[in-house]
């Protein structure tokens, strides 16, 4: 058989609204493709009908190789993994990844590699190499509840490339991952590709394996096939374009130190994850962080956040005050503004729209009180301003990912902070997307609001960086100006 | 040591009982005023020993740790939790006598030799804070006349006042003051400080007493929350099996389907539950639950005879002298029951059929909620603290059986509770026997519906809705699971 897949006549309709209609797909061998197309499109529901996950009406074949060696099964990578812990629930929280305790939670990631190989039948040594092009050897002993989501990512592509399935569905393959991770993947896909893997990546980037030769989005429930992947279309999002009122007064500050760290150390029983940081934020700065996945970016930030107990041990000053000398952690989160890949994570997606963003008030996961008249005014003029008023009553669970980061950007400007803290705020969003909220970053920075700012991309930057502080393997190796223009060289430089 | 109760005069065990008061959020106004630059010692530090410390330093206070020497030298678990999160640990010598609130989170059997190992070195004028009264008033303690007693305990396992605080919330707190020793008035004001520093002030804060906390306490966990759980998860399966249903069914349907059953009451009470019923199956569910309420009543009765009379704690403290010699045995016993030994098959069930297939349980749970509930109160004990005591808690328990059946579950609770539901439980079986002969695989183990039109009488149904919404347990549980709304939902299976 030359074809690998051949749906016909396809058609799925969720909550009243139809999703496919009368879709055709045809996937011949040697052939790897790149799904594109917007948020909410239907790309992930596509790929969880051809596992099976899904169903809906029409034809779905699916040929496996009988001569082959390779498994004859379809695996499906998803773009949000949720691990569980011993027991099987997966109730975790946000700073439960800080905090040490001898009650071991979850496996580690050398017994969850171990769970997986037994139960497909896979040799240990064939997971080493991987592990080792990854990057990841270092975290073999490491709990599933201490990793990163970029990690995590790591995780589930390492357990993809060793199975080696007939079928390879992978949504969102580079989310999180560094650059030089992002070249080991891409490689490592096009090795697998060789071997007779038929690779489907969701994925709206330009920079991919050299396998990939047939490109296609989803447009009003059909599929179209397209000649590149620069031809994938973006869909201009109704950002408002008008800043709201409020969000234009300059931030009040209480101190001109933002944050000062003076030989800070986290360590892990016997992992070091911070050493010797010396580090100083001033009021109105903008601060680009950089490193390689597990150079102690999320460790640097939960500190002036408040989320790290070891900060106690620490000589820290934080908003003029010495971190540990009355204050509690609301006193300092009032101050700030975060969003990080892992908060969106484990936030509590059975809030409302509307909820969530006016949490970021209150800095709470959830709202637990009543809004005075003028804060639900602003709460509304943001939700516009973000393109979401038509979301605003549904559940955040309800939205694919690409809308809940937005809602989740507009809850950390919320209270027009006098800190942004954002990691990898862009995780998930188109380019057009992209590009309005660092726009609005450039704008709140004009009026005076400090940043700290985690990307691994050029092209996803904001503007108005001018400082950069680089990390490798929990050590400071620059801490700088920015010269404009070089950013792009300097963000490979660091992680080769 | 005399049991403190005991030696009260009527009038003012009754008036211990009685004291119940759900506070306002306006009592917490002042935060952790109270505590502030205080020093707050805490004994011990497993799940509720380093949580509540990691709230109460986010909180801006400061704490710091004391174990005994052998768990310092030994860098035992408990000193690792502690120094690893950067807490400073010391000995009892070294910390306890600067310290201004000595927080005892050791389990209940150790109180006696903690207590008395601490208190000659606490200083003049200081707070000693219990989460658990039995040591006062089961076993007597007497405390020092210048140092405060308070009572600060969260009514959820150390993981969830973590995780609850971190995410802007809190769990549902009882606080209590001994009257015997408040001699600076000051334990009342330090006790809502420390509930505001663990989070407990945003998700509703009963006020109790020792007395009355360890009344109720003692009942509901040994009835409803441990040993009729236990005792309904057994004789189910058994049954199951006997009929010949699967065993790997029967035991995944008994291990989770308490907790998905009693997540549904956490949510909307008794009739919340109820409510997940068909109409037929509502009717029969309600009338074996009242068959269970009239078979069981006189044994809830008795447990809270004996528990109020002392009675019970004092043949625990025998048992405990005798060097546990009946909780082992019972808790060996447990671990050779067949539903411990029957891994949970690897089958989908889906929450619906939960109940559907498992109507026993949800009879059960009705039958033991209501009993705990209307046992207390007769008692003397006030409906805020009865609800608390069994129908809050009864969910939180059914999880730890979910997660690793009834071993893991005694094994989780404190030693009194696990006691108390071996006693009720080794009571309880053969009290069903009879009623056991007639329970046929439509109450457990398959689809109650299938086979029935469906069809009820209108006025049959009206009836039944109402005795069960008018209960008293549903009509105080309505106004404070208000307060806790927000409690999030627990994900299993």
């Amino acid at each position: 058989m030359r074809q690998v897949i051949h749906i016909s006549n396809l058609g799925l309709r969720f909550q009243n609204k139809s999703v496919f209609s009368d879709l055709s797909w045809t996937i011949n061998r040697g052939e790897n493709w790149v799904l594109g197309g917007e948020s909410g499109s239907g790309k992930t529901a596509l790929a969880k009908i051809l596992t099976g996950k899904q169903s809906a009406s029409g034809e779905v074949e699916i040929n496996f190789e009988t001569e082959s060696n390779l498994p004859a099964q379809v695996l499906f990578v998803e773009s949000w993994y949720q691990f569980k812990n011993v027991e099987g629930v997966a109730n975790f929280y946000y700073q439960q990844r800080y905090t040490s305790q001898q009650a071991k939670e979850t496996l580690t990631v050398n017994a969850e590699l171990a769970h997986f190989g037994k139960e497909e039948n896979l040799n240990f040594s064939d997971a080493e190499k991987l592990l080792k092009a990854l990057g990841f050897s270092g975290l073999r002993d490491s709990q599933l509840i201490e990793l990163s989501s970029g990690e995590h990512k790591k995780l589930q592509l390492v357990k993809a490339l060793w199975l080696k399935p007939q079928l390879l569905i992978i949504d969102q393959p580079y989310t999180g991952l560094d650059i030089a991770s992002r070249k080991s993947l891409n490689t490592l896909l096009d090795n697998i590709a060789k071997a007779g893997v038929t690779l489907i990546l969701i994925s709206n980037d330009e920079e991919l394996p050299t396998c990939i030769n047939r490109f296609a989005e989803i447009e009003d429930g059909k599929l179209v096939e397209l000649e590149s992947a620069k031809e994938i279309t973006v869909i201009k999002e109704d950002f408002e374009r008008t800043l709201p009122e409020f969000l234009k007064q300059s931030p009040i500050y209480s101190s001109s130190e933002i944050a000062k760290m003076i030989d800070v150390n986290i360590s892990y029983g016997d992992k070091q994850v911070l050493k010797n940081i010396n580090w100083e934020v001033k009021a109105g700065e903008k601060w680009l962080l950089q490193g390689h996945n597990g150079s102690g970016k999320s460790t640097l930030l939960s500190l002036i956040n408040g989320d790290h107990p070891q900060s106690y041990a620490n000589e820290l000053y934080l908003f003029g005050n010495k971190r540990g000398s009355g204050e509690s952690i609301w006193d300092i989160k009032q101050h700030i503004g975060l969003i990080s890949p892992e908060f969106h994570w484990y936030f509590d997606a059975t809030a409302t729209v509307w909820d969530s963003v006016a949490s970021g008030l209150y800095d709470s996961v959830g709202l637990f009180q009543q809004l005075p008249y003028t804060k639900a005014k602003h709460v509304d003029e943001l939700v516009a301003y973000f393109g979401l008023t038509e979301y605003k009553k549904e559940l955040l669970s309800s939205l694919p990912l690409g809308k809940q980061r937005l809602v989740l950007l507009a809850r950390t400007v919320i209270k027009n902070p006098e800190l942004l803290i954002l990691d990898e705020p862009c995780q998930g969003l188109d380019k057009q997307q992209t590009a309005q909220f660092n726009q609005l970053v450039d704008e709140l920075s004009h009026h005076g609001m400090t940043v700290i700012y985690v990307g691994h991309f050029e092209a996803q930057l904001p503007s108005c960086l001018t400082k950069k502080i680089v990390l490798k393997d929990g050590e400071v190796i620059a801490n700088e100006e920015i010269i404009k223009n070089r950013i792009l060289e300097e963000a490979y430089s660091i992680v080769e | 040591m005399a049991n403190y109760f005991n030696t009260l005069p009527l009038r003012e065990q009754l008036n211990q009982l009685g004291v119940c008061d759900f506070m306002d959020n306006s009592e917490f106004l002042d935060g952790v005023e109270a505590l502030k630059g205080k020093k707050i010692v805490i004994v011990g530090c497993g799940a509720q020993g380093l949580n509540q410390g990691l709230n109460l330093r986010d909180s801006g206070l400061d704490v710091s740790y004391t174990l005994r020497k052998e768990a310092i030298e030994g860098k035992r678990d408990s000193w690792k939790n502690a120094t690893e999160n950067n807490f400073k640990v010391g000995t009892y010598e070294e910390l306890i006598p600067s310290a201004d609130v000595v927080v005892n989170l050791t389990p209940d059997k150790q109180h006696t030799a903690v207590v008395n190992a601490i208190m000659p070195l606490m200083k003049k004028g200081s707070t000693l804070l219990y989460s658990h009264g039995f040591n006062i008033v089961e076993e007597g303690m007497q405390i020092r006349k210048d140092l405060t007693v308070i009572m600060v305990a969260p009514k959820c396992p150390g993981s969830e006042v973590r995780a609850e605080y971190v995410r802007g919330f809190g769990v549902p707190t009882l606080i209590a003051v001994h009257p015997e020793n408040d001699p600076e008035r000051k334990g009342l004001a330090q006790a809502k400080a420390y509930c505001v520093g663990t989070g407990g002030h945003r998700a509703g804060v009963l006020k109790s007493s020792f007395v009355a906390e360890v009344k109720s306490d003692l009942m509901g966990e040994q009835t409803i929350l441990c040993g009729l759980l236990q005792t309904g998860s057994i004789l189910s399966f058994d049954k199951m099996v006997e009929k010949g249903i699967d065993a790997g069914y029967a035991s995944k349907l008994v291990q989770y389907g308490v907790e998905v059953i009693t997540e549904a009451l956490k949510h909307g009470g008794v009739s919340g539950m109820m409510d997940r019923l068909s109409n037929v199956a509502k009717v029969e569910a309600f009338k074996i639950s009242e068959e269970l309420k009239d078979i069981m009543r006189p044994l809830f009765e008795k447990h809270q005879d004996d528990i109020m009379a002392g009675e019970f704690s004092r043949i625990m403290m025998e048992d405990w002298a005798n060097g546990d010699k009946n909780l082992l045995a019972w808790r060996a016993e447990t671990g050779e029951t067949a539903f411990e030994k029957t891994p949970a098959g690897d089958v989908k069930i889906g929450n619906q059929e939960y109940f559907d297939n498992y109507l026993l349980m949800v009879a059960f749970v009705r039958a033991g909620v209501e009993l705990a509930f209307e046992t207390m109160v007769e008692a003397g004990i006030k409906p805020e603290s009865a609800y608390y005591e069994s129908l809050h808690e009864t969910p939180l328990i059914a999880n730890t059986i979910a997660r690793k059946k009834l071993f893991e579950m005694n094994r989780v609770i404190s030693d009194t509770a696990e006691y108390g539901c071996y006693l009720f439980d080794q009571a309880c079986k053969p009290l069903l026997a009879d009623f056991m002969k007639k329970v046929g695989t439509d109450l457990v183990g398959k689809n109650f519906n299938e086979g029935k039109d469906g069809a009820v009488d209108n006025s049959e149904l009206v009836r039944i809705n109402e005795i069960l919404r008018n209960h008293e347990v549903e009509i105080i549980g309505t106004k404070l699971r208000k307060a806790m709304t927000a409690m999030k939902t627990i994900k299993t299976a």
